[in-house]
């Protein structure tokens, strides 16, 4: 079934990263289309789409919006975030290298509805070469009067800048960004005060996703019931999906959220597979920080339905015995994986990328990295199983910010459903260095995977 | 004497710019980039002085912010370093092979520069490339899709690169 693409419906249009192709191909009509609405019907409009945030923790765009303060005389800011660090996650990269005006003009609609003057792209550092690549989409912009003082005759003033992060996946937390904007160490802050009413330099501030603020646009092309209409239930519009692992065909897809788990993996159209014949064994669908699930469970709820790729279907069963849809990093195992080492990994990650402010956070992640690490590498205990468990507990939710939950989860989620693979490592060291313990059940009940 | 060219200075107040009134510090960031791609690919301590002095902060503010972040190079690095990613979605296609080859061709262990000071190894946690794995950072762009012959190639590209620097 062909889905409808709003966002990267022109990526393949040659020439589509600059300005007379995208102009050409209908670019900046949103802008045209806003300025002859109030900020206040932007916002109603996004309000309608349903648009919830793509940057990980899917709440409303437009009620988020309704929420900034408007003191008189203090200017506010809208912030995009385009950190993207989350492991498995890059569709930011893919929409900012290839459809830069895209992110653009998304920004000057959103600018004009939360009334920010200035308006900041934070971005990670590495992607040090997409940094000129929009730098020059808004040198373009400005240049046919899209930005700049009195925007086509609007009234309405705007200016875009770019600022490098410099290596830390902590900076994509919305207060650790705003930290590191005012040119600090990206330490969260305590809320409240929220953003939206202190932010950077304390100013009211909005910080939203490159890809939410992206939707934008065709939210207001198409108005925001229309936009409504594609997708299903709470799960509006499309999402980008960055597809990795092991798989056919990786790279980044823009589904409607009616399609299934199955679909997507197994259809030449998106996954294209597993490839060199093996079999599928489990999938962290939603970046790094969301629950791991066996094959058995991804594809079926517990309830014996088909698993959808959307917030509700993909969550249903709550963490027992399902996951989330997070960024939409859609990480896929093949049978030869071994989730110990995987979830090693991760935990080295996450101690690597604790700003070191919390207790629980500091030395939970270490001594999780610590303990996956004897497992993995044939020096754990059985105890070491639970003792793991034990801390990964204790952090969730005593922590000034979620990573420490994003730490915890990933841990929490390969212990649930994968605990014989723990117990094999544990019992047969010398083995577990050369052999991976393979499928065991997970991928039981499964007639699509032959 | 630790100065940027006049032509980098202008660069400075342009970034500056960008912040409101009294709140240059904001570009204490993009100006470490700066610094560092100037001065030889490390932070030195008078290089982190010279920002502080061009952002009239104090110098512990730079310094807060240069340990902090995982790009700044608080010590020397080889004319090419090679940031490979590590991280699982990586490590599921191959990277822990493309990291073992590495180190035994240039016979160094992650964190260390080979004695002609041409490469560093370092080893990194996820770049946003997971669908193009293995891959590493070399200067300001990705190099995807790692092979061990690609992996040859790169280093005899940066050989042959640096000869011709000279
Ligand atoms: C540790 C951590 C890392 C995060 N990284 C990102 C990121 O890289 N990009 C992003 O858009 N949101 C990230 N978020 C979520 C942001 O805090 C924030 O919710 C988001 O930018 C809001 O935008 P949205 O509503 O458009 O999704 C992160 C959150 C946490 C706790
Ligand atoms: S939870 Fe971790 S990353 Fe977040 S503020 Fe605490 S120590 Fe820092
Ligand atoms: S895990 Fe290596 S780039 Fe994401």
């Amino acid at each position: 079934m062909a889905i409808k693409k709003v966002l990267l419906e022109k990526d393949h249009v040659e020439g589509i990263r600059y300005y007379e192709t995208y102009r050409r191909e209908g670019g900046y009509r949103s802008v045209e289309k806003a300025f002859k609405m109030s900020p206040a019907d932007i916002v109603e409009e996004v309000k309608k789409s349903g648009l919830r945030g793509r940057g990980g923790a899917g709440f409303p765009t437009g009620m988020k919006w309704s929420f900034i303060a408007k003191p008189e005389g203090v200017p506010r800011h809208l912030v995009c975030n385009a950190d993207e660090s989350e492991p498995g996650t890059f569709k930011d990269r893919y929409l900012m290298e290839f459809i830069p005006h895209l992110l653009i003009e998304g920004l000057i609609v959103s600018s004009y509805a939360l009334g920010s003057n200035t308006t900041y792209i934070y971005i990670r550092g590495e992607y040090a070469w997409i940094v000129d690549i929009l730098e020059q989409a808004i040198a373009e912009a400005k240049n046919n009067g899209w930005l700049g003082k009195n925007i086509v005759g609007s009234g309405f003033d705007c200016e875009i800048y770019v600022q490098r992060g410099a290596g830390a996946y902590i900076c994509g937390e919305e207060t650790a960004l705003i930290e590191s904007l005012e040119g600090k160490r990206g330490n969260p802050r305590i809320k409240p005060p929220f953003p939206a009413v202190k932010g950077v330099w304390e100013r009211p501030t909005v910080v939203n996703n490159v890809e939410t603020l992206a939707a934008v646009v065709p939210i207001i092309n198409m108005g925001g019931e229309e936009y409504a209409k594609i997708g299903v239930g709470r799960s509006t519009g499309t999402k980008l999906i960055s597809a990795c692992g092991n798989i056919n065909n990786p790279g980044v897809y823009e589904i409607d959220m009616t399609i299934s788990v199955e679909e997507f993996i197994f259809s030449d159209e998106y996954c294209g597979g597993i490839p060199n014949g093996k079999r599928l064994k489990a999938c962290i669908p939603g970046g790094s920080s969301v629950p791991i699930l066996p094959a058995n469970l991804l594809l079926k709820t517990a309830k014996g339905e088909q698993r959808m790729m959307n917030y509700e279907s993909l969550s249903d069963g709550g963490f027992a015995t399902g996951t989330m849809m997070g960024s939409g990093g859609f990480i896929v195992f093949d049978e030869d994986q071994c989730v110990v080492r995987h979830t090693l990994t991760l935990a080295r990650f996450y101690r690597h990328e604790s700003c070191g402010q919390c207790s629980p956070c500091r030395e939970g992640t270490g001594w999780m990295e610590k303990i996956l690490k004897n497992i993995e590498y044939g020096k754990g205990k059985m105890s070491d199983i639970d003792l793991l468990w034990d801390i990964q507990s204790k952090i969730e939710g005593n922590t000034i910010c979620p990573l420490g939950d994003a730490a915890a989860w990933p841990v929490a989620a390969a212990i649930r459903h994968f605990r014989d693979e723990f117990e094999w490592h544990v019992l047969n060291p010398d083995e577990a260095q050369t052999r991976n313990f393979g499928l065991a059940h997970y991928a039981d009940e499964l007639a699509v995977t032959a | 004497m630790v100065k940027f060219s006049e032509e980098k200075l202008k660069e400075v107040s342009e970034l500056i710019s960008h912040y409101p009134e009294g709140k240059q510090k904001s570009a204490l960031l993009p100006l470490l980039h700066i610094a560092q791609e100037e001065f030889g690919n490390w932070l030195d301590v008078p290089v982190m002085d010279y920002v502080a002095e061009l952002l009239n902060i104090e110098p512990i503010e730079v310094y807060e912010v240069a340990t902090f972040y995982s790009m700044y190079n608080l010590k020397p690095v080889g004319k090419y370093m090679f940031e490979v990613c590590q991280t699982g979605p990586c490590m599921l296609r191959g990277s822990d092979d493309i990291i073992a080859y590495i180190e035994e061709k240039l016979g160094i262990k992650p964190g260390e520069t080979t004695p002609d000071g041409m490469f560093t190894l370092k080893t990194v946690e996820c770049l946003g490339a997971c669908g193009y794995a293995p891959m590493m950072q070399l200067g300001k762009h990705y190099r995807e899709h790692l092979t061990k012959e690609k992996v040859d190639r790169l280093i005899e590209e940066c050989r042959t690169n640096a000869n011709s620097l000279n």
